[in-house]
This record gives structure tokens, C-alpha cells and sequence, in this order.
């Protein structure tokens, strides 16, 4: 429920919700657990096989460049299989995450 | 070195042999043998050989050489004799070499492809394809390679990009490069070791988590025409039956890692990959709820194919609607005779160990080689029900779930030894708190995976995180001592005629035990982490044992955040084929 609520305070603050994001209300949070959750262990709040994501310091740039282009033998890249929106979106979940 | 070979013909497939005086026919499989590997050579190659012609070392697939002049008494006397490098080894060396007239095959990342003299080294030739790379930086499972085939004078290999390529023995130059699956679109190519078997190459799709239909292919073997394709999910009206609202058509499933083959029956035996999501959210409802509603045929089962036309002839499903990624893909069946009965011994992800009568997978015995399970509260051995299934909602779950995601057993191999009648295989005690998440239904492909969960690797409730190599009985699952390691190894075990057992660790050390009591005699710092194969072969009337080293892959990514040093800063890009020696 607080992550939900961090959510939406992430998108109405952070990025602007696309309407198909809007209506799908734990979009993000879900396409997350789809497809990243496997590498970034407890919904990227902890390390696993890939970096803790939570309270990261990179910037939005960084992110979104490493989400499309991945890293070779580390992380795949998603350019070609998410939209841009969802790749903003999941920007958004990254920084929703409480930092601790 | 093709006359120094004959030269040693004798010495090696008799001196060498213990069972020679049983299987005089061993010059089939001897070293220097001037008949091509073929059907008949493969069929008839016994362990006391000094070949390894199958990923799984000959069909019996028990992962032993019957080779002895490394034993108990000089395995302190064994150094490196030499390495080779293949380049580009992303997430480590995964192969299982072959060795066959004293010259050692062996796969790397992207799959490069070696042909070395086994005595020295020296490069006989090298096959490197050129593969989809666009498509790789997409790809999750890659672009690790785990072995290769070999028979009628080629050698077989699967690519990331969803081909299947034969290459001349002798030269390296291809002679076939087919397209099977339709990797642009699909994500999902081949990692695993074909199987050889009489004209024909057998390989299986990866896929367990990804939208699609996990198949195995047929092709003949000297043409690369595709003979068939077997789709694991749901590849017959009665599986179809099994998967509510047609989610076969996504259902995941592939067999990603080799089988063998019964000659007598003519008879290939597969392991299958999990349904895809991986975790769903329909609980206790399976049967009518969630993303793929029903048994899920035949994912996370041991089938058997008739190699002419892929069709079914049976097959146990290890775990009906897998909700807990415990693939039977590890391709390891064990082919053993037990008081006059013909049985097949095959290790499920989940850390059971299954025990099939081999004339129609009826079940002999299921028994646990991990402490830590809660995924079931038990199996049936007699009926292989799953008794007390844990069956998740949506949520975090109260209490840990055990094994972990990384298996009870991983995908590398177990060995079995006839001279002790004893299995020595790697089991895992470790656990993931988790917590389901209600997906979007995938139904497009190319989407990268379909989890349906975040998850932690943790210690099981009341310990630490363990692995050990146990060695028991491979029937009754009687432990007759077992070895612990503080970080479970991954890569697969060798037992010898030498009465030694081989573990490479995933720290990067290479034991070897005395295969009566596990007492270590020996062990050597490779330098980095194993995730690969071990084999034992002859070359010039010597024998050598041939390690692949290098880490990474998924499970062994896990490491760093579970351990820490020495895998944060271990080379996930590099690896080496170390063959060792006794000292001259
Ligand atoms: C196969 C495992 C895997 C998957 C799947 C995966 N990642 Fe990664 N990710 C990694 C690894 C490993 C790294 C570290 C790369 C490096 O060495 O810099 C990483 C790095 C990142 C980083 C940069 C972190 C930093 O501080 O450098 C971000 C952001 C990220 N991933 C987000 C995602 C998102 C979002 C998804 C899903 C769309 C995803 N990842 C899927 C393995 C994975």
C-alpha cells in the first residue's frame, strides 16, 4: 500500500502518466516483477544478481540509457521490447523505492 | 601424432581399462581407433574407454571414466599439463568438453568451437560463427554455451541466435548451419549440448520463463534438414487439455539441456523446463485460476521420444503446475540396473531425486538430497504426488520459500561410479523470501522474462547457505558420507576408475576426494570460480582430466550479493579449458 502510494507520488510528481499508465494503476510496480525483478533481488531494494536499485544516485539519463542498452553479460537491454513510457515509468518505480 | 596415437592403442584401451577383460570390444571406444565416431562407436562405448563422446560422457550418462592411472595413490603428483583460452567468455567457461582418438572438443561463449590435440593443447582448428549481436544484447540467458555433440564425422553445435551448426571433425569448416527457431522474435535460442543419436542431432530451445513453446528438434545429422519439433507445452491434444484458456500458447516450457538415449528401446530421454510466469498467483485454485490454469503438459516432466519421429512414447510430470521454477531440465538420467531392473536416475531442480523404471517412466523411488524444502511437504515415492504443495498468492509469503530460485540442485551433473555403486552429486541448502506480484498476462513475445515475483536469496530458517557433494546410493538415496562447502558449487562432478571424485568449487578450487570415504587428497587454486563440465580422457596413452573454469551465469551472478568477495571482484568475462597431469 505505501509503495502504491509512493507510486502515484511518483508519477503525478516525477514523470507525467501517460494515459494507458493511468489506468493501470500498479503498472510499473508489476512490469518490474515481470522482467527486472529476477537480477534486482526484493523489487530492487536489494542486490542480487544485478545492483540494489533503491536510493540510487545515478540520474535519469544514466538510467534510462542503461535500461535501453543493457550491459553485455550483465544486464539485457530493453530497448527493443519496452516503450519509451515504459522505460520512463519504471524510472519512476526505481525512485519511488524508500532509499534506506 | 596420428601414428604416436596408434603407437599407444594397446597400452591405452586395455592397460588403462579396468573393465577391458569384460567388454572386449573396448577398441570401439579406445583412443586411436581408426573408425569414425558414428552410431555403432557411440552405442557400444563403454567408461573404461578413452573417449567422452556424449555431454553426458557415453548414453549411460554416469559422468565416470573408467580411467585409473590417475588414482588415490598419485593424485598428489597431478599438475597442469596445459591451458587454453577460448576469448570472450562471458558468464564463464559452461561446457562439458569431448574427447575422442586423443583430441579434446570443447565449446565456448558465443559458441566458439576448439578442436586441440589433447596431449598438448595445440590447436587443431577453431570454428567461430558469427551470431546475431543486436539480438544478444537483449538476450538474458546468454551467451554462454554448454557443450556440443559429436558423431559421423561432425561435430554439432546449438547458437544463442537459434541455430543448429555441424562442422567437419577433422577441419572445422562447416558443413551445415540451420535455423530452427526464430530467435528475433522469440528471445530464446540454445545453450544446451545437442545429442547425437544414429543420423540424427536432438536439441532443445531454452525457454522455461518465456512466452513461448520450449521446443526439441530433430535434424538429420548429415543434411541439417529439421525431422521433427516437439513443443513442450502442450505439443498434444491432451496437453493442450492441461492449460486453461490456451496458455499454452506461451506456456514456456524447452529442454534446455541434453537427454540421452536408450538404444535398446530406441528410446531419447529429455528433462523439460517450467511453465512460464514462473510464479503465478492462482494458490490453492491452480487447477482453474491464475496465468496458465492446470498441469501444464509437459513442463517440468521427463519425457521419452522416439528419435525417428518425435513423438511421445511416455512420461512422468515431475511436478504438475510448477509454481516454483523446479525445471526437470537438468538433462542428467542416470541409466543403472538394479536387481535386474533397467531404471533411470534423474535429480529435479527442487532437490528430489527421481528413480524411473526405464521400459515406461513408472516410478521406482523419489528421495530428497536437500534438508531444506518447503515447497511440498513431501513426494510420494510410489506415486510421485506432491503431498502438502505450497501453492502461493499474490503477496509477500510469512515464511521463506525453500529451495531457492537457484535450485536444490543446479543444472550441471552428478557422477555416478559402478565401482563404489555410489551417485556423488552436489546438493544446495538455501532459500528466497518472495513475493508474488499479479502480472500483466504476456502474450506477445520478446518480452525479456515472465517472473511474476521479487525475491531475496536467504540462509534456510535454521543454518547458513551450504552446498555439499553427498555420495549415495542412487536408488535409496542412502548417504554414505557427504562433503560441505560454505557456497554451494556449481559446476558438474567427476568420479573415476582411479577411485577419485573431482569437484571444481565455485571459489575456484579443484578437489579431489577419495570416492570410498571423501577423505581430500588433493586440490589446486584454478583462479577462478567453475560452472562447467570435468572429463577424463586418454591422449597418447596418457591420461587427463579436463577442467573448464571461468565464472559467471545466472546463479553464480547471485553470489555477489549473497557472498560477497571473492565473487564481487571475480572475472565474469574470462575462462580457461585447464587439463591437468601427472607429473612425468
Ligand atoms: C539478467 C539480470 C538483469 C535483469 C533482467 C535486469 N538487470 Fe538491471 N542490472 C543488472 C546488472 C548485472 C547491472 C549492473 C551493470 C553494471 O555492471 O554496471 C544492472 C544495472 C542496472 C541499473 C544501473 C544501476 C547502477 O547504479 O549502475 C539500472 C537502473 C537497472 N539495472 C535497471 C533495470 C531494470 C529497470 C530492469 C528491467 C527492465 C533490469 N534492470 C533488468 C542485471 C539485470
Amino acid at each position: 500500500m505505501r509503495i502504491a502510494i509512493l507510486l502515484l507520488w511518483a508519477w503525478c510528481v516525477v514523470i507525467a502518466p501517460s494515459p494507458t499508465r493511468a489506468e493501470e494503476p500498479n503498472g510499473s510496480a508489476a512490469l518490474f516483477a515481470t522482467t527486472c525483478g529476477w537480477c534486482h533481488s526484493q523489487g530492487g531494494r536489494a542486490p542480487g544478481k544485478g545492483p540494489k536499485l533503491a536510493g540510487t544516485e545515478r540520474d535519469d539519463a544514466f538510467i534510462v540509457n542503461r535500461i535501453t542498452h543493457g550491459k553485455p553479460g550483465a544486464m539485457p537491454a530493453f530497448g527493443g521490447t519496452l516503450t519509451p513510457e515504459q522505460i520512463t515509468s519504471l524510472v519512476g518505480y526505481i525512485r519511488s523505492l524508500p532509499p534506506e | 601424432m596420428r601414428t604416436k596415437c596408434l603407437q599407444f592403442l594397446l597400452a591405452t584401451s586395455f592397460a588403462a581399462a579396468p573393465f577391458a577383460a569384460a567388454h572386449a570390444q573396448a577398441t570401439n571406444s579406445g583412443e586411436g581407433s581408426a573408425k569414425p565416431v558414428d552410431a555403432a562407436r557411440i552405442e557400444s562405448a563403454d567408461e573404461a574407454g578413452a573417449d567422452w563422446l556424449t555431454y553426458h560422457g557415453t548414453y549411460q550418462s554416469h559422468h565416470f571414466s573408467g580411467l585409473d592411472q590417475i588414482n588415490t595413490g598419485n593424485v598428489k603428483d597431478l599438475e597442469v599439463a596445459w591451458t587454453h583460452f577460448p576469448g570472450r567468455t562471458t558468464r564463464g567457461l559452461q561446457t562439458m568438453p569431448l574427447a575422442a582418438d586423443g583430441v579434446l572438443y570443447y565449446s565456448g561463449s558465443y559458441s566458439r568451437l576448439f578442436a586441440l590435440d589433447g596431449a598438448t593443447g595445440k590447436v587443431l582448428w577453431s570454428y567461430i560463427p558469427k551470431l546475431d549481436e543486436d539480438l544478444i544484447s537483449r538476450q538474458t540467458h546468454s551467451p554462454y554455451n554448454r557443450g556440443i555433440a559429436i558423431g559421423d564425422g561432425r561435430v554439432y553445435i546449438g547458437t544463442v541466435d537459434g541455430r543448429l551448426i555441424a562442422v567437419d571433425a577433422k577441419t572445422g569448416k562447416p558443413v551445415w548451419d540451420t535455423k530452427l527457431i526464430n530467435s528475433q522474435k522469440l528471445t530464446v535460442g540454445f545453450t544446451g549440448a545437442p545429442l547425437f543419436v544414429r543420423g540424427k542431432v536432438i536439441i532443445g530451445a531454452q525457454g522455461g520463463e518465456w512466452p513461448y513453446r520450449g521446443p526439441i528438434f530433430g535434424v538429420d545429422a548429415a543434411t541439417g534438414k529439421q525431422l521433427w519439433e516437439f513443443d513442450v507445452a502442450g505439443g498434444t491434444d491432451e496437453a493442450k487439455a492441461t492449460w486453461g484458456n490456451d496458455s499454452w500458447r506461451t506456456g514456456g516450457g524447452g529442454g534446455w539441456m541434453p537427454g540421452t538415449y536408450d538404444a535398446a528401446s530406441n528410446t531419447v530421454w529429455w528433462g523439460t523446463a517450467n511453465p512460464g510466469p514462473l510464479y503465478d498467483w492462482a494458490g490453492p485454485e491452480w487447477k482453474t485460476k491464475g496465468p496458465r490454469p492446470g498441469d501444464d503438459l509437459y513442463t517440468t516432466s521427463v519425457i521419452a521420444l522416439d528419435p525417428d519421429s518425435g513423438k511421445l512414447k511416455f512420461y512422468h510430470q515431475e511436478l504438475p503446475h510448477d509454481a516454483w521454477d523446479f525445471d526437470s531440465a537438468v538433462g542428467e538420467m542416470m541409466m543403472i540396473n538394479r536387481d535386474g531392473r533397467d531404471l533411470v536416475v534423474h535429480p529435479n531442480k527442487s532437490g528430489f531425486i527421481f528413480v524411473y523404471d526405464r521400459k515406461d517412466a513408472g516410478l521406482a523411488n523419489v528421495w530428497p538430497i536437500v534438508e531444506n524444502y518447503n515447497f511440498v511437504k513431501s513426494i510420494d515415492p510410489k506415486t510421485g504426488e506432491l503431498i502438502g504443495r505450497r501453492d502461493m498468492t499474490e503477496g509477500k509469503q510469512a515464511t521463506p520459500l525453500c529451495p531457492a530460485i537457484d535450485g536444490g540442485v543446479s543444472w550441471n551433473a552428478g557422477s555416478y561410479s559402478p565401482k563404489t555403486g555410489l551417485y556423488y552429486k552436489i546438493g544446495n541448502e538455501w532459500c528466497i523470501d518472495i513475493e508474488i506480484v499479479k502480472t500483466t498476462p504476456i502474450v506477445e513475445p520478446q518480452v525479456q522474462l515472465n517472473i511474476g515475483a521479487n525475491f531475496t536469496l536467504r540462509p534456510p530458517p535454521n543454518g547458513q547457505i551450504a552446498g555439499h557433494l553427498d555420495a549415495r546410493d542412487p536408488v535409496t538415496g542412502q548417504k554414505k558420507w557427504e562433503v560441505r562447502y560454505a557456497q554451494p558449487p556449481l559446476a558438474s562432478v567427476l568420479a573415476t576408475a582411479g577411485n577419485l571424485v573431482f569437484v571444481p568449487d565455485a571459489t575456484g578450487i579443484l578437489h579431489a576426494y577419495n570416492a570410498e570415504d571423501g577423505k581430500e587428497l588433493w586440490s589446486h587454486n584454478d583462479g577462478l570460480g567453475h560452472v562447467g563440465g570435468i572429463i577424463a580422457y586418454s591422449a597418447g596413452g596418457k591420461e587427463y582430466v579436463a577442467v573448464a573454469t571461468g565464472w559467471g551465469s545466472l546463479v553464480g551472478d547471485d553470489y555477489d550479493g549473497a557472498f560477497g568477495e571473492p565473487y564481487k571482484s571475480m572475472a565474469k568475462d574470462a575462462g580457461a579449458m585447464i587439463v591437468f597431469a601427472l607429473k612425468q
